[in-house]
């Protein structure tokens, strides 16, 4: 692991607002996992269960006016950034008052006008856009904003991966590129998915500065991406970190993950960054078990009251939506018998 | 105290069912939200359904072993009324009765396997065209003019496979206006309609001379004077009456057999012709039908004839001799299907083998006019035949 | 004044569009310095200091670029350098820009150049006509302007819809085509044009297959018939009122363009015009499209595959005698 001369600690503060971000969106996706086995779901349900502190530690280090284009495991990232559990249980339960209004669901919700990007299924498209957005805002002379978008090691194989990162090199983009290395894309082990030693090794061949970590410690994240953004922010042009870990969950809700290695899951890699983070604030004394499970009350309880508050709203009304995929509604097509 | 449905989640993007592999706990047990109540399993894995809320478990409707389809309720569980509103189940989501269906959205139709090719097709004809076919635009244009098919008769059609183009139409349509033209009367459309329905079925006519001596020699003793057309509707009257089905209509793929012996009989009024019915004329004796044939008569010539006495006849008697004429091809009516015509009755030499001789008798020829559809000529011929024993035996009648 | 290519007009309008308005910028392959592979950003790198730059070979790059600065408020024209290779960029295209006013209520406000259809010599590779393609995906406007007057008039209104827009310009018009003067008044978008009056049958089209069905139009004037044309201007929205008010003067119907016949904006219009005007063909309307092959290289193959004035005339004589 790197050794950082400056700014190579994490104060207690800092630990503890991560940590509690990290516990409120694993309290959030664990509801989320008994509302779908309940059938209050809309669709699918993915979970980014032991990629928190990876997550996390992007989220907290981008300031508003940034961009933010998270993936499918990014709870608490995006919670970091500013989502809320209210628009979360909004989309995920389709609600007619969230900010996809039921035209589309779970991981895909953003609101682009605050810099927070609603992703699209096609794994790698994220970074052109937010690089687009960068060189949009470079444009009008915006200085010292940065713009980071998440992916998975299956999503480094994709034609978007090359050529986004590529392109924001090539324009030196305040771009920070994090890559959770969870092991699978869905059930494609990494021996399947790429044959360089380190996904961080690509950063060379990009021209880009690249990170490595280990994602299962909160503070190593928190450092790594303190380090990361600050570079982008100060121009040092795109940030590729690489963090390693392992998805504590299947693909989704409906994925039992029967074909995950054994030997991954008791290995250092598999371990629950959550838990790891709990045991260093014990350890540390920056609070005691019953603060951290007081923490973990006071999340059920915030989500379980906006559980029910949104189960209440009405979802989306065929006959009053508008069916308009034009912002200039002249542009309608009227087909006969439609 | 309220109830909470358990439902079927759906456990994967293509997943339509799931089966139920245990139950965890007992009806009556407490339950706490979220808690595994149901095992279940689908083709991808075994998971569990959990409990939407709080509370006591009531009934479980799910049975081990049973698949149940997304969305289905596989049981309830009995919470407060309070909890009820807190969880937005107070209006009108109540279960009303065991029922699985779920309110409002339409569901796609599950899918059903269908052959991956229909052999042969259906049986259609393989081509219009030429003549017989008017372009949706021609028929627009005809619409608008008041014209029929037939009116087209008179033009060439110019276009491909001689259709009668529009350009055909405008042109014959000019050429209308250099003519002198007068409104057709009420009376002659309708014929014209008539006529025009009727002859769209294959008509087919056949001849048979009749001697009319033995029928004069009656009438001339007769006191009341039928008239010739009476003693013929009265011989045809009979003669369907013992075989009713050659005066039937063939429609589709059936014949459908006349319901009653009602006979008309045509009458020439003003502009066009009437058709008079006699109802049921194969069951009453020549004599009892000239009274009514001759009130019809009159009132058919005074255009006064009521509804009930015209229409709904199944064959028409038609005597052109009136006009002087020996033989004719007329029409039958668009509903029947048998039409007899009576030429004038002509003194002719008739050869008698018993003296070896040429003898004077009176003859007509009568023709039978059918849709050839329902009867062949043979038929048709047989049914002359038995009206013309009838005619030259009138005391049968 | 001299005369201006369709392609000059091209540049003009971006040029106009970035002098009038700062949230325009160009993107593309070889756009900067040197000036475009076809010179249709001419001198304007020059002209508008970093706003007109080179992207990498990288459609898919480009475009999710383009689409990211839409987001952020700017008007992007990014140039694909040839229609063929926006399939590379097809799923920022679809996917990403179509989808994003539907799905977050922002709308993406891009244009992306497609130099389009068939030139001689061209091939497979640099001839396609990809506007059924993405007229295909609601959410995306798709323009073919088939002079001079409209590849200026229309290409500005694309810089100023919200809207994302594939602009299909057609290369064998680059050169081909000149007018006297840039257009003053315009049609609003999505209006079709009467480009020729007549009464005996209607000719629907669009791009480079405007100028064919006029040459085909008038050699059959010659023999005494009237062919009314429509230039559809833009194929996505589809200006079926126009359209069907031609088929109701004409009772008959040809649909003409240049793109492979299977599900193309020729199909397109018959499907509607025999679903919403049935009762006003006279005949079975007709359509006549490329060949259902690759676009040949060969001039002598390639003049053939694709619908010339011979064979409007043709099929225009067989419509006319039904």
């Amino acid at each position: 692991m790197p050794t950082f001369k400056e700014d190579a600690t994490v104060s207690s503060s800092e630990f503890i607002k991560a940590y509690r971000v990290m516990l409120l969106a694993r309290v959030l996706e664990e509801k989320l996992a008994s509302l779908y086995r309940g059938g209050m779901i809309k669709g699918g349900v993915f979970l980014g269960r032991g990629q928190e502190a990876l997550s996390v530690s992007v989220g907290l280090h981008l300031h508003k006016g940034d961009i933010f284009a998270p993936l499918i495991r990014d709870q608490a990232g995006r919670m970091a950034f500013g989502d809320t559990i209210l628009d979360t249980l909004r989309t995920y339960l389709g609600s007619q008052l969230g900010p996809m209004r039921g035209r589309d669901g779970n991981i895909h919700r953003g609101r682009p006008r605050e810099g927070y990007y609603a992703m699209i299924s096609h794994l790698g498209a994220m970074i052109p856009a937010v690089s687009g957005a960068l060189l949009a805002r470079r444009m009008k002379g915006e200085t010292g904003i940065v713009g980071a978008t998440c992916l998975g090691d299956g999503g480094t194989s994709t034609g978007a991966f090359h050529e986004g990162l590529n392109a924001a090199a090539v324009e030196k983009l305040p771009l920070v590129l994090v890559v959770a290395n969870n092991q699978y894309a869905y059930s494609t082990p990494n021996s399947r998915q790429f044959a360089c030693l380190d996904l961080v090794d690509k950063a060379v061949g990009y021209g880009v500065a690249g990170h490595k970590v280990d994602a299962t410690d909160l503070e190593q994240c928190l450092l790594t991406l303190r380090k990361a953004v600050k570079a982008a922010r100060e121009g040092g042009g795109p940030q590729l970190v690489v963090g390693d870990l392992l998805r504590l969950v299947g693909h989704g809700e409906h994925d039992d993950a029967h074909y995950v290695d054994p030997a991954l899951k008791s290995a250092p890699v598999g371990r629950d960054c959550l838990l790891l983070a709990e045991e260093k604030i014990i350890a540390k004394k920056w609070a005691s078990r019953a603060e951290t499970s007081a923490w973990r009350h006071e999340a059920e309880e915030e989500v379980n009251a906006t559980v029910d508050k949104v189960r209440r709203e009405p979802g989306p009304k065929p006959e009053e939506d508008d069916w308009m995929a034009y912002s200039k509604s002249e542009f309608a097509e009227h087909y006969a018998g439609a | 105290m309220a109830l909470a449905p358990i439902l079927m989640p759906q456990l994967g993007e293509s997943i339509a069912e799931a089966t139920i592999v245990r139950v965890l706990f007992k009806e009556g047990d407490a339950v706490h939200a979220d808690a595994d109540l149901i095992e279940v399993e689908t083709n991808k894995a075994v998971m569990g359904v959990t409990a939407p809320c709080s509370g006591t478990l009531g009934q479980i409707l799910a049975e081990t072993g049973q698949s149940y389809p997304v969305g289905a309720v596989l049981g309830y569980i009995e919470i407060s009324k309070e909890d009820a509103v807190r969880l937005g189940l107070d209006e009108d989501d109540q279960p009303k009765a065991k029922s699985v269906e779920k309110k409002r959205v339409d569901k796609p139709a599950p899918p059903v396997t269908v052959e991956p090719t229909v052999k042969g097709g259906l049986p259609v004809p393989a081509h219009v065209g030429g003549a017989s076919y008017l372009s949706p635009r021609m028929k627009a244009r005809m619409a608008e003019l008041g014209l029929r098919m037939a009116d087209l008769s008179g033009i060439p059609g110019s276009g491909a496979g001689g259709r009668v183009t529009i350009e055909d139409l405008e042109r014959f349509m000019a050429g209308i206006e250099r003519n002198k033209t007068t409104p057709a009367s009420p009376m002659r459309k309708a014929v014209a309609d008539a006529m025009i329905r009727s002859w769209s079925r294959p008509i087919a006519t056949v001849f048979r001379p009749i001697t009319l001596d033995n029928l004069l020699a009656h009438r001339s003793k007769h006191p009341l004077k039928p008239g010739p057309a009476l003693y013929t509707l009265r011989a045809l009257a009979i003669a369907l009456g013992e075989n009713s089905a050659c005066a039937g209509r063939l429609i589709g793929e059936r014949i459908v057999h006349p319901p009653s012996i009602d006979i008309g009989f045509a009458v020439e009024a003003e502009d066009g012709v009437m058709v008079p019915v006699i109802r049921n004329a194969d069951q009453y004796p020549l004599n009892d039908l000239v009274p009514r044939y001759n009130r019809l008569v009159e009132l058919a010539r005074q255009r006064r004839l009521p509804a009930g006495d015209t229409g709904g006849s199944i064959a028409t008697v038609t005597n052109y001799g009136t006009f002087g004429l020996t033989l004719a091809t007329p029409i039958p009516l668009p509903e029947q299907t048998l039409l007899i015509g009576m030429g004038v009755g002509r003194t002719v030499p008739f050869w008698n083998p018993a003296i070896e001789e040429f003898i004077p008798v009176v003859e007509a020829q009568f023709t039978l006019s059918f849709d050839h559809r329902v009867l062949d000529g043979g038929a048709a011929g047989r049914l002359l035949k038995r009206v013309a024993e009838l005619l030259e035996g009138p005391e049968q009648l | 004044m001299s005369s201006i290519t369709y392609l000059e007009a091209i540049r003009l309008a971006q040029e106009k569009a970035l002098a009038d308005d700062p949230r325009v910028f160009l993107y593309g392959q070889d756009v900067g310095n040197f000036g475009g592979a076809f010179k249709a950003t001419k001198n304007l790198a020059k002209e508008f200091p970093g706003r007109v730059f080179d992207a990498p070979l990288s459609e898919d790059a480009i475009i999710g670029m383009a689409v990211g600065a839409a987001i952020e408020g700017m008007r992007p024209i990014v140039e694909m350098q040839f229609a063929d290779f926006s399939t590379c960029g097809f799923n920022q295209i679809v996917n990403h820009a179509a989808t994003l006013y539907y799905r977050t209520g922002v709308p993406c406000p891009i244009v992306v150049r497609l130099p389009s259809g068939g030139t001689s010599g061209g091939g497979p590779f640099h001839s396609q006509s990809m506007e059924a393609l993405y007229a295909h995906y609601p959410g995306l406007v798709v323009m073919t302007p088939a002079t001079v007057e409209d590849a200026y008039s229309m290409l500005l209104e694309a810089v100023a819809l919200d809207d994302p827009v594939i602009f299909c310009e057609h290369k064998f018009l680059y050169y081909h085509l000149k007018s006297e003067r840039l257009p003053e008044s315009v049609l609003p978008v999505g209006k079709a044009r009467l480009a020729r009056a007549g009464r005996d049958a209607t000719i629907v089209t669009h791009g480079a297959m405007l100028h064919e069905s006029i040459a085909a139009a008038t050699e059959l004037a010659g023999d005494g018939y009237e062919i009314e044309i429509v230039d559809l201007r833009t194929v996505k929205p589809l200006d079926m009122d126009t359209v069907l008010a031609s088929v109701a003067r004409t009772g008959r119907l040809l649909c003409v363009s240049e793109e492979w016949p299977w599900g193309g904006v020729a199909a397109e219009v018959i499907a509607r015009v025999t679903s919403e005007g049935f009762g006003l063909l006279d005949v079975a309307p007709q359509r006549l499209n490329a060949k259902d092959t690759p676009v040949p290289y060969h001039p002598d193959l390639w003049s053939v595959h694709r619908p010339t004035a011979s064979a409007i005339a043709e099929v225009s004589r067989r419509l006319l005698n039904i």
